[in-house]
């Protein structure tokens, strides 16, 4: 066999084995940007209009996927934290303030009311969670 | 010390490789068989050298040296994921010094290990230098730049799997197979720098090695 055969077949090998590798890394490698668990976030504001969000996560935590939101761009919140975990003040700019007016921004859990703070409500894949501007009675 | 110097260079330079004009290492055997060495590296070439666990004084001046220079090589491109010199130099120096070169990976590990402190990647370290030695010296007699290229490509390709081992005895296969799928985008940029690094270096360096050994003969 002739030396440039030899080097072409040497090299054609190593590129066979490299698009093999990433063969592999495709199909069992991690797939960091999909989490295992589906959601959506509605968040309803104070003259009730909505804004959706939905998408896969890995976050243990209702605040993990609103981090995760913040990360993306088009979310936004603010809050403090209190004896019952994180207190959310603020969503996508539209401040609650309770001592003023009795408003507060409350969390339901697959249409029912949230029984933890957003730090510490658990995510099950299929949950639907919702952010509503509400003002005590 | 200078009487054995020039003992050791001269019987090096009697081994000059066909069809090269340049000088490698002997072997420590000294058979040469074709007029090529074969055997282990240079340890009969310095009977008369003081012994220190099989090393001759020399022998442990020049393994000093190859470690200054692989932790050079190693740390001079540290900012650059697995893009290293190390495979490099460690195929150089085994072309030229034998199996003692697996000292010098020992010895490299050593401080690594002293730098970084000890985990699981210094087990991997124990086989995987030694073995690209090996792997080197069963191949010593190639002289392409191509062929050692493509080894040293596909050295850094397999580094991740070869490193897989110790998770087959702590977690099983399947660890070991997710950590190395894991690092696969890294062993491909190991493999492609491992070989343009050793397509681009391997004939200076190994001119240079040549050169020192040769004006060192005399």
């Amino acid at each position: 066999m002739k030396k440039s055969t030899r080097v072409l077949s040497g090299i054609a090998l190593m590129a066979a084995m490299i698009a093999l590798f990433a063969l592999v890394y495709s199909k069992f490698g991690p797939k960091s940007d999909e989490g295992s668990k589906t959601y959506t976030l509605e968040v309803v504001d104070d003259t009730g209009s909505t804004a959706s969000y939905s998408g896969r996560t890995d976050a243990e935590s209702l605040s993990g996927i609103m981090d995760e939101l913040v990360a993306e761009g088009n979310f936004t919140y603010d809050g403090s934290d209190s004896e019952y975990g994180l207190f959310i003040s603020t969503v996508n700019g539209i401040t609650a303030d309770y001592d003023n007016d009795g408003a507060y921004w409350s969390i339901m859990v697959n249409g029912e009311y949230g029984q933890y703070g957003a730090d510490s409500q658990p995510v099950s894949d299929g949950d639907d969670f919702e952010l509503v501007y509400e003002k005590a009675q | 010390m200078e009487m054995i110097l020039n003992l050791s260079m001269k019987k090096r330079s009697k081994h000059q490789i066909p069809g090269n004009d340049e000088y490698r290492a002997d072997d420590s055997s000294m058979t040469v068989a074709n007029g090529r060495p074969s055997g282990l590296a240079g340890v009969s070439s310095r009977k008369s050298c003081r012994n220190f666990g099989g090393f001759s004084i020399l022998d442990i001046a020049e393994l000093g040296m190859m470690t200054a220079l692989l932790e050079a090589g190693k740390h001079a491109l540290d900012f650059l994921p697995n893009v290293e010199l190390v495979a490099l130099l460690l195929i150089i120096f085994t072309l030229h010094f034998g199996l003692k070169t697996i000292a010098v990976a020992l010895a490299f590990t050593a401080i690594e290990t002293a730098f970084f402190g000890f985990q699981t990647w210094v087990i991997m370290y124990l086989y995987i230098w030694p073995a690209l030695v090996i792997i080197v010296w069963l191949n010593r007699r190639k002289t392409s730049v191509w062929f050692f290229s493509i080894l040293s490509g596909l050295y850094g390709l397999f580094f991740g799997a070869f490193c897989s081992i110790p998770y087959l005895f702590i977690g099983g296969i399947n660890m070991a197979f997710t950590w190395w799928v894991a690092g696969i985008p890294y062993d491909i940029v190991h493999c492609i720098a491992n070989f343009a690094l050793c397509l681009a270096l391997f004939k200076p360096l190994n001119h240079a090695m040549n050169y020192i050994l040769k004006i060192t003969s005399r």
